[in-house]
């Protein structure tokens, strides 16, 4: 009989449930499409992060003091502590190594150059010896594909980068401009380096492919394949800085201590949380007499302005849960109070106020779950479409969501639906009836 | 008469009206923080991204430096890629506006200590900190740009010649020297671990060339738009020198400005729409309730479009009185959520509260629209009750 009730009055007049079950819908759609966001917009920002390039520096432990200005060594050659090229695959067999998103060594060679034609002047700069698409060997036998187009997304070419293993070079923008005569993309330059194992000089010539803008140290120098710097400074195989972009969590209490006085359970809370403490503690283990460091203009950064936008986007979801549920409500309680005179009669010809109440709430928990269901599949869309014009990849569906999103709509119609129900409990039947 | 009609409206049912009333204050409330969220957001980050420190520098326009043989760093007096510190710090200053945070000019050298090379550079110590807001210090910052007697030395040189705030270091220069007490010691991570920092007139009078500088960096906050405009406005009256952005810093910036924006943007409109539905539903329950008083005025003899008048009157009245109270609420929300996120508190944006309250009136009156369709009926059948 009450299962009845219920049905009847479920699909009689659906006009009447049209306000309650279209905010049900827009409600709970804009509730899954939020929490859908918010529960990835922590990885996908700190992936936007990474194109602030690299935030690990790897460096030689035992080493002179770099004499750096604006990015360029200028130490000579023979001077200072080097690391051996060999190892790098190492760095994606460690317990974060998914989290490696791309390192690339570099190693800085004073030289001269000069132009092709006869005549031209010989010109001192810094030749850089880089990777830009290299493929590195992992000891698991798989290849990773990484250089300075991951650790340094924000150069610029003209033209297009070198070859791995070709004799070719990328000249830095002002110096393409200011070289007499000047550098343009298909010449071809000489490279002079001062060979200190056999203290003569050893020239090569390279063929320019690009110009490349940095809005760095490199736009004065000549970018070049790190073999071919291997080469002209006779340092085979080796390089003297490491750039490594790592994805990070924010530090928080436990990253900011020292890891030799944590408690054992903390120790591996710590081992296993991506912080940048905890990578960097990784990598000085694969990689022996290394000097690992947060490069702390980029890893405070972000850090920060991670946790602060992350924190700010729950606000707001919280924001649209909170608003989803005031408009469920304020539907439901507009429903009940339409379809007074209904009660009325349904109180005159002998049902309780608990009667009237159940077939209410029945009827509210069936909107509720139909409504909620078809605001999820629409909410999946939405925060597809959200992720997709935001960060260029769709948000993906998280089922997780659906008896959440299902458990909010049905307590949000009731509670929406029980003041009025409240108020219309302690009407006489007789005054509703006439109307009064 | 109208409007004694329709505060005795008001007043009379003041029960019911609270209830509606709760709702337009609570959406207006969360419309107003967040449009002032939103509004402030843009401000707000690009502030948080001055941590990056510099994003535009100020170079000589510099020509190709001629090879010498055997010189691998660069002798500085020879160097062609100096520029007069007068002319650049004096037209810095007629081009001052409040976004620029921080400027300082550089002389950088490789000078020696106990025989030891190690890179000096000469600034303006006292911008450091703003400059550089990352930097972790041991000791003292050095709060004066004058002070001759001291300087900051970077992790990894006070690691290699054993320093400690207080102590005191040579530095020597083509037989210049200069003894200096150090006065903090900076954790920087990064390439300025290997430098010593000095004021500027003590690195120019090391290296002996007065009112000469390298490179002027600032820290520029802004958008990506106003950030070009300025340095475009700069190298504008810089003619001859190099105004650049820095692009590491910049397009990182920009981009990710852009997404945090969008996708609280786009959060914010969804929100708007829940919250205009939700007053929607409130002021079309509120009008449904209104059907009997309908019938009784135009059994009294009221027409239909004055009857119309008093009720939409009422609905705006409670529409704008809402949305008033609200923008009150929202603004305290949106301090204490400026407060609890970014640590600072949000301004609040007058232009607010003439934009929701319109945004509730308006969505206040749709809501009441089913009363139109009370013009054709007839009083009795109403008053009957059906």
């Amino acid at each position: 009989m009450f299962a009845r009730l219920v049905a009847e009055s479920f699909v009689r007049d659906p006009r009447r449930k049209m306000l309650t079950a279209a905010a049900l819908v827009v409600g709970m759609a804009v509730a899954t499409a939020t929490l859908t966001v918010a529960l990835e917009v922590g990885d996908r920002l700190a992936r936007e992060f990474r194109s602030l390039g690299a935030n690990l520096l790897v460096t030689p432990q035992s080493d002179t003091l770099p004499l750096e200005i604006g990015g360029v060594d200028y130490r000579p050659v023979d001077e200072g502590s080097y690391l051996s090229e060999a190892n790098l695959g190492k760095l994606k067999m460690i317990f974060w190594r998914h989290n490696i998103l791309g390192f690339t060594p570099f190693l800085d060679v004073p030289v001269s150059i000069r132009g092709a034609s006869n005549g031209s002047l010989a010109t001192a700069t810094t030749l850089i010896g880089t990777w830009y698409e290299h493929a590195v060997l992992v000891p698991d036998g798989t290849t990773f594909q990484t250089g300075a187009s991951v650790t340094h997304p924000w150069w610029a070419i003209q033209g297009r980068w070198f070859g791995e293993r070709a004799n070719e070079c990328v000249v830095g923008a002002t110096l393409a401009a200011t070289y007499p005569g000047g550098i343009a993309v298909g010449k071809l330059i000489y490279v002079t380096a001062q060979d200190t194992a056999r203290a003569q000089q050893q020239t090569r010539p390279l063929v320019v492919t690009g110009i490349v803008s940095t809005g760095g140290a490199e736009d004065k120098a000549v970018l070049v394949p790190l073999a071919v710097a291997q080469t002209l400074s006779s340092r085979p195989e080796q390089f003297r800085q490491l750039y490594v972009s790592a994805l990070t969590k924010p530090a928080d209490a436990l990253a900011e201590r020292d890891p030799s006085t944590l408690t054992p359970t903390e120790y591996d809370r710590w081992y296993c949380s991506p912080y940048i403490s905890s990578i960097s503690f990784q990598i000085r283990k694969v990689l022996a007499d290394t000097d690992v460091r947060p490069i702390r203009r980029v890893a405070d950064s972000e850090g920060r302005i991670l946790s602060r936008v992350s924190t700010l986007l729950w606000i707001v979801t919280l924001a649209a849960l909170l608003a989803a549920a005031l408009a469920v409500a304020a539907t439901s309680a507009a429903t009940v109070l339409q379809r007074r005179s209904e009660i009325g009669i349904m109180k005159a010809i002998g049902a309780t106020n608990a009667l009237v109440a159940g077939i209410f709430v029945a009827e509210q928990l069936m909107l509720a779950t139909a409504g909620g269901a078809i605001g999820f599949v629409f909410g999946i869309a939405l925060a597809r479409a959200l992720g997709e014009s935001v960060f260029g990849t769709p948000a993906a569906p998280r089922l997780v969501l659906l008896p959440v999103i299902l458990g909010l709509a049905a307590v949000v119609a009731i509670a929406g639906s029980l003041i009025p129900l409240r108020r219309a409990a302690h009407f006489d039947p007789a005054p509703i009836l006439r109307g009064e | 008469m109208f409007a004694r009609l329709l505060w005795q409206l008001l007043r009379a049912s003041r029960g019911r009206l609270a209830v509606a009333l709760i709702a337009v204050i609570s959406s207006a409330a969360v419309i107003s923080a967040l449009l002032n969220i939103d509004f402030d957001i843009d401000r707000k980050l690009t502030q948080e991204f001055r941590m990056l420190g510099a994003n535009v520098v100020i170079a000589p326009r510099q020509a190709a430096q001629p090879a010498e043989p055997g010189a691998a760093t660069p002798t500085l007096s020879a160097s062609p890629s100096l520029m007069d510190s007068s002319v650049v710090l004096g037209e810095l200053e007629r081009n001052h506006t409040p976004n620029l945070i921080a400027a300082a000019p550089y002389l950088y050298m490789v000078a020696r200590t106990t025989n030891t090379p190690v890179v000096v550079a000469g600034t303006w110590l006292d911008q450091a900190s703003k400059l550089a807001p990352t930097w972790k210090l041991d000791g003292d910052w050095i709060t004066s740009r004058a002070e001759k007697t001291r300087c900051l030395v970077g992790r990894n040189v006070a690691q290699q010649f054993h320093l400690a705030p207080g102590a005191q270091l040579e530095l020597s220069y083509l037989g210049r020297s200069v003894r200096l007490g150090v006065a903090g010691v900076v954790d920087a991570g990064g390439a300025d671990d290997n430098q010593i920092f000095v004021n500027l007139p003590v690195a120019q009078g090391l290296a002996g060339i007065d009112g000469q500088i390298e490179i002027v960096q600032l820290s520029v906050s802004g958008t990506a738009t106003s950030i070009s405009e300025y340095s475009a406005q700069l190298s504008k009256a810089l003619r001859g020198y190099d105004v650049r952005p820095i692009r590491q810093v910049t397009e990182a910036e920009g981009q990710l400005l852009h997404r945090t924006r969008l996708l609280i943007t786009s959060m914010v409109i969804l929100i708007l729409a829940l919250t205009a539905l939700c007053v929607l539903a409130t002021m079309a329950a509120l009008a449904m309730e209104r059907r009997e008083d309908v019938g009784l005025m135009k059994a009294l003899g009221g027409s239909m479009l004055r009857i119309l008048g008093l009720f939409l009157a009422e609905v705006a009245v409670l529409g704008a009185a809402g949305g008033l109270a609200g923008c009150v609420a929202g603004f305290a929300l949106s301090r204490w959520i400026g407060g609890r996120v970014f640590g600072t508190s949000i301004t609040p944006r007058w232009e607010i509260v003439p934009l929701t309250v319109a945004l509730m009136v308006a969505v206040a009156l749709t809501g009441a629209l089913p009363l139109r369709r009370l013009g054709n009926v007839k009083p009795a059948v109403i008053l009957r009750g059906e």
